[in-house]
C-alpha cells in the first residue's frame, strides 16, 4: 500500500500541481512449446509532480517515494516550468479548475503465488500438446499487472486508485500442406481483476481452444482474398480496433492541435446516420466497462465523452489544457502509464454502440464479400488512414460463408469508410488485453458490434 | 559507480542467502532530461532520476527473475525471497544458465555531462528551420533529451562489468499541410553524442520533409502490378527487423517455427545482402557494449553475402537449440551498401513504388505480409512521378530478401543503423 507523504506537502492554490506517488506491478509467464521461457516480474514505482506556469509545464519523477522524495520532484518540476516559463515567455492563463474526484484507500489487493500462474500455463500447454498433435507450435503467455496510484491536484482531488488486469493468451501454430506455418491467437479470458477472479481451472477453456484449433485447420485450407476494394463484415473485435485507431487517435485533442483531420471536422457529417460512437469512463449501456476509470492523472473525475452521434462529429477528447483551447468540458481523459509518465490524452473504453441487426443477416446481405473475424494489430494515421492486420476471415459468396482466408490487411480512411457502413449487429462485445501506443504504452478498452461496411483489403 | 557496485554485491548475497544456486544482477541509476514540443511549440521539460535492480536466480535448473527501482536493503531482500519463491515455482530446464566469466570490463562512452542549454538552443534552430525551409509542414510532437546512466553487471560466476554513457537522443513526428488538404505523418529518430550538427542534419530529415509536402499532390496508383519497390533506410531497417523477428527469434526458433531452422550457413539471401549488429561501429552513439547475457558485446554479421551466418540468439535459446549466443544484443543494424547511386536506380525502374514507411499488420509465420504503403511516390520510366493515396503492398519477406535488385552507393545513418536505399522485386502493389 502507498503511504500518504503528499498530503502535507501538497502546496495550497498557485500554479496548477499534480503529486502522483504510483506502484506498478507486473508479471509475465511464457511457455514455448512446453518450455517455461519467461518467469519474470517487476514492481516499479516512484513519485512525480507536474507544475504549469504561464503556459509551460515542468515535471520531474524520482524512485523514492518519501517526503524527501515529494520535496525533490516538486522543487525539480517547479524549477523546470520557470526554465521554461523564463525562455518561452507564452503568458497564458491560468488552467480552470475541474471537478474533482475523492477516493479512500481500497482493500488490500490479493497476493498470488507465482506457482498459481506457472501450474495453469504448464497444465494448459499439456492438454495442447496431447489433445491437437497436429499443430506445430504452441504458445501460452500470462500477463498480469496492477497500477496503484495516489494522486493530488490542485482542483481538490486526492484519490487512492488500484487497477489490476489479468489476461491468459494461447497461441496455435500448424503448417499448411505445402510446409509454410501459420498461426491464430485467442485471449481466453481476463480483464479487470485479478487471476483467480477468471482463471480457476483450464479446463473452461477447452471448448475456446477446440474452436480456435478448427479455424487454424481451416486457415491451413485457406485462401488470399482477391486485392482491392470488398464489401466486408468486421467482427466485434475489428469494430473495436476501428472506433480506437481509425477514430479515437483522430480526435484526440493534441493530435487535432497536430494536423489531424478531425481538426475541420467538428460538427459535420463524418458517418453514415448509424453510427454513434464514445470514450466510455466505467460504465457503459449499464455495464461496466472492461477497464473502468474513475479520475484521471490530472485530477480530473472521469464522464463518457461523446465523439460521434448519428453520424456527426461532436467531440474531442481533452486534458485541461486543450479543453482551454478548445472551448470543451474536460472529462478525465488524461493519462499516465508509469510514475514516471506525464499525462497524456489517451482514451479510455472506446466503442461504436450496438445497431439492430443480426448477424446472420449481415452476411446473408452480401454477395460477394468477407467476413473478418480476427485481428493481430492496427495503426492509424493523422489523416483517418488505418490498417489493420487480419488473423482470420473467411470470404461470402451468395449470402454464405466460404473458404478460410490466409492472413491479410485491410485499410480505408475512417471518414470515408464510415459513410459506407449500412448494418451493425445489435451487441456489444469489449476487448481489453493490449496496449495502446502513444509515447507511452496504456491500457485500454475497445468495443463494438459487428459492422458491414467498405474497405479495402489486400492480396498476396 | 562503487555505490552501485556495493548494492550489485549485496543483491548477489541476498540470493546466495536465500538459496540460489546461480544468480545475477543488474543495477542501473541513470538521469533523463527531456524536452516536450506539441503542435510545434515547447510544451514541457521533463526529469527523471532512474534506478534499476534486476534479478535472476537458478535453483536445481530452475529460474526466476523479478526488477525493481528500489536500493533500499529491505527492498532488495524481499525482491530476493521472490525472485527465489518463482525458480522454486518454476520448471526444471537445462539451458537455463548465468554468463561465464570471460573477462571483466569498464566503459565509459558517449558525452560526460549535459548541455540543457545547448540543447534548448538547438530545439529552437531546429523549429525555426522547419518553419523557414519547410512552412508546410506542421511538427505533431517532437521529443529531445539527453541521458546518462551508470550500470553493473554481476553475478555468482564471477561476473563484473560497469559501463557509464551519457547521450542525446531526438524523434520527431511531422506531417505537411495546405488548408483542409494533409498528408499522412511520418516520423525519424537519431541518436548523438554531442550538439557540433544542427538537429535537422541528423538522420534524413530533410529529404523526408521535402518528401512531406511534395505529398500534397497524392495521387492515385494508376493501376495494380508486381514489380519493384524501392525501400528508403528510414523503411529498410523496419522490413529487416520483421524478416528477422520473423525468422531467428528466440521464440520462432525454440518453437520450431522458423522457415530458417535448418538454414545456418546456408544461402537464405540475394548475394547482395549482407546485414550485421554493429554496436561497436563508430558511426553508432549509444552502441551496447555489454550484452543483455553478461558478455562484452562484439559485431557480428547474421547474413553475409546471402548466407545465414548467425540465428543471434540469447545464449538461453542457443542453449535449448544447440546453436551459438549472438555475440550483442543490440538493434544496431547495418546493411552494407551497394555500388549503385541512389539516383541511377531510380532511372532504372520502369515502373515501382519508392516507399518511405510502412503500415502493416505483424507478418505472418512463414513470412506472407501486406500493409500500406505511406508516403510513398510511384516511379515510372526511371522518374518520381507523383505521391500516392491508399497504396498497399504485399509479397513474403523471405522471398524479397531473395530479391534484391541493388543497394544504393548511398547510407543513411542515425546514430543506431547505417542502411542504404534498396530495391526488391517481386512485391504487389495495389490500390
Amino acid at each position: 500500500m502507498l503511504s500518504d507523504h503528499i498530503g502535507g506537502l501538497f502546496p495550497s492554490g498557485g500554479a496548477h500541481t499534480e503529486i502522483r506517488a504510483q506502484n506498478t506491478e507486473s508479471v509475465k509467464i511464457s511457455v514455448v512449446g512446453g518450455n517455461l521461457v519467461a518467469n519474470a516480474a517487476s514492481e516499479t514505482g516512484g513519485v512525480c509532480a507536474r507544475v504549469y506556469q504561464n503556459g509551460s509545464w515542468g515535471f520531474a519523477a524520482c524512485a523514492d517515494y518519501d517526503e524527501a522524495g515529494v520535496k525533490a520532484v516538486l522543487r525539480e518540476a517547479a524549477q523546470n516550468s520557470l526554465f521554461l516559463d523564463k525562455k518561452l515567455q507564452k503568458g497564458k492563463q491560468p488552467l480552470p479548475l475541474s471537478t474533482p474526484y475523492q477516493a479512500a484507500e481500497p482493500a488490500p489487493s490479493p497476493v498470488i503465488p507465482r506457482k498459481m500462474y506457472i501450474d495453469f500455463a504448464m497444465e494448459l500447454d499439456d492438454y495442447l500438446a496431447k489433445t491437437y498433435p497436429k499443430l506445430t507450435g504452441r504458445r501460452v503467455v500470462i500477463t498480469s499487472e496492477k497500477f496503484e496510484k495516489l494522486l493530488y491536484a490542485t482542483n481538490g482531488t486526492k484519490a487512492y486508485t488500484v487497477a489490476p488486469r489479468v489476461y491468459v493468451y494461447v497461441f496455435l501454430s500448424a503448417e499448411t500442406k505445402d510446409g509454410e506455418t501459420l498461426e491464430l491467437f485467442e485471449v481466453l479470458d481476463g480483464g479487470h481483476g485479478y487471476f483467480p477472479d477468471y482463471f480457476t481451472a483450464p479446463s473452461k477453456y477447452y471448448e475456446i481452444i477446440e474452436k480456435l484449433y478448427q479455424e487454424l485447420m481451416d486457415k491451413t485450407e485457406g485462401i488470399f482474398p482477391e486485392a482491392g476494394t470488398a464489401d466486408v463484415i468486421l467482427a466485434p473485435s475489428l469494430s473495436g480496433m476501428l472506433a480506437h485507431e481509425a477514430v479515437g487517435h483522430t480526435v484526440e485533442a493534441d493530435m487535432v492541435t497536430g494536423g489531424s483531420v478531425a481538426g475541420h471536422c467538428l460538427g459535420k457529417e463524418v458517418a453514415s446516420p448509424l453510427v454513434n460512437m464514445v470514450d466510455f469512463a466505467h460504465t457503459a449501456l449499464g455495464q461496466s466497462t472492461p477497464l473502468p476509470i474513475f479520475v484521471d492523472d490530472e485530477g480530473t473525475l472521469c464522464e463518457d465523452e461523446v465523439l460521434i452521434r448519428d453520424g456527426v462529429l461532436v467531440g474531442y477528447m481533452n486534458n485541461l489544457e486543450s479543453s482551454v483551447r478548445y472551448e470543451m468540458k474536460p472529462r478525465g481523459n488524461a493519462r499516465a502509464f508509469a510514475f514516471s509518465d506525464e499525462p497524456l490524452i489517451r482514451m479510455r473504453n472506446t466503442a461504436i454502440l450496438p445497431g439492430k441487426d443480426k448477424l446472420e443477416d449481415m452476411i446473408a446481405s452480401i454477395d460477394n464479400g468477407y467476413y473478418l473475424t480476427r485481428t493481430g494489430n492496427g495503426q492509424a494515421d493523422t489523416t483517418g488512414e488505418f490498417m489493420f492486420g487480419i488473423n482470420m476471415g473467411y470470404e461470402i459468396k451468395n449470402g454464405k460463408l466460404g473458404r478460410a482466408l490466409r492472413d491479410t490487411t485491410i485499410s480505408g480512411v475512417a471518414f470515408d469508410m464510415l459513410k459506407t457502413v449500412s448494418m451493425l449487429s445489435d451487441d456489444l462485445v469489449w476487448e481489453s488485453s493490449g496496449y495502446c501506443g502513444k509515447k507511452q504504452p496504456m491500457p485500454v478498452g475497445i468495443g463494438g458490434p459487428a459492422v458491414k461496411c467498405r474497405v479495402s483489403i489486400g492480396g498476396q | 559507480m562503487k555505490a552501485l557496485k556495493d548494492i550489485a554485491s549485496y543483491a548477489l548475497q541476498a540470493l546466495e542467502n536465500a538459496g540460489a544456486d546461480q544468480a545475477q544482477c543488474v543495477v542501473a541509476h541513470g538521469k533523463t532530461r527531456e524536452f516536450t514540443i506539441d503542435g510545434g511549440e515547447i510544451n514541457l521539460i521533463r526529469t527523471l532520476f532512474e534506478n534499476q535492480v534486476s534479478l535472476k536466480a537458478i535453483k536445481d535448473g530452475k529460474k526466476g527473475t523479478i526488477t525493481i527501482n528500489k536500493f533500499g536493503k529491505a527492498d532488495i531482500d524481499k525482491a530476493a525471497r521472490d525472485c527465489m519463491d518463482a525458480a522454486e515455482a518454476g520448471v526444471r530446464d537445462e539451458a537455463v544458465c548465468i554468463a561465464e566469466l570471460t573477462e571483466n570490463a569498464d566503459f565509459r562512452t558517449g558525452a560526460e555531462k549535459e548541455d540543457m542549454d545547448g540543447l534548448y538552443d538547438r530545439i529552437a534552430e531546429y523549429l525555426q528551420t522547419v518553419k523557414s525551409d519547410y512552412p508546410k509542414i506542421i511538427l505533431e510532437q517532437v521529443i529531445a533529451e539527453y541521458s546518462e546512466a551508470d550500470q553493473v553487471f554481476m553475478n555468482t560466476n564471477g561476473v563484473c562489468h560497469t559501463t557509464h554513457h551519457g547521450g542525446y537522443y531526438f524523434n520527431t513526428m511531422f506531417s505537411a499541410h495546405e488548408g483542409e488538404n494533409a498528408t499522412s505523418f511520418n516520423y525519424c529518430d537519431a541518436q548523438f553524442n554531442d550538439l557540433t550538427l544542427p538537429i535537422i542534419e541528423r538522420g534524413m530529415q530533410r529529404e523526408l520533409y521535402e518528401r512531406s509536402q511534395m505529398e500534397l499532390d497524392a495521387e492515385r496508383l494508376p493501376e495494380k502490378f508486381t514489380g519493384k519497390i524501392l525501400v528508403a533506410p528510414i523503411c529498410l531497417g523496419d522490413f529487416i527487423s520483421m524478416a528477422l523477428g520473423n525468422f531467428i527469434s528466440d521464440t520462432s526458433l525454440i518453437d520450431g517455427t522458423s522457415p530458417w531452422k535448418n538454414a545456418l550457413g546456408q544461402k537464405v539471401a540475394s548475394e547482395k545482402l549482407t546485414i550485421s549488429m554493429s554496436p561497436l561501429d563508430a558511426r553508432m552513439a549509444g552502441g551496447e557494449r555489454i550484452s543483455g547475457d553478461g558478455y562484452v558485446s562484439e559485431n557480428y554479421d547474421i547474413i553475409k553475402d546471402g548466407v545465414l551466418k548467425d540465428f543471434g540468439l540469447s545464449e538461453y535459446a542457443a542453449k535449448k537449440t544447440g546453436n551459438r549466443r549472438g555475440k550483442n544484443t543490440s538493434s544496431c543494424m547495418v546493411i552494407k551498401n551497394g555500388d549503385t547511386p541512389l539516383q541511377q536506380m531510380i532511372q532504372g525502374i520502369d515502373k515501382g513504388l519508392l516507399v518511405y514507411r510502412f503500415s502493416g499488420g505483424q507478418p505472418a509465420v512463414n513470412g506472407d505480409f501486406s500493409g500500406v504503403a505511406k508516403n510513398s511516390f510511384y516511379i515510372e520510366d526511371g522518374k518520381i512521378k507523383h505521391a500516392v493515396t491508399e497504396t498497399m503492398i504485399s509479397g513474403n519477406l523471405a522471398s524479397m530478401l531473395r530479391e534484391v535488385v541493388s543497394l544504393s552507393q548511398e547510407t543513411v545513418e542515425d546514430g543506431s543503423s547505417s542502411l542504404p536505399y534498396a530495391l526488391f522485386d517481386g512485391i504487389t502493389v495495389s490500390c
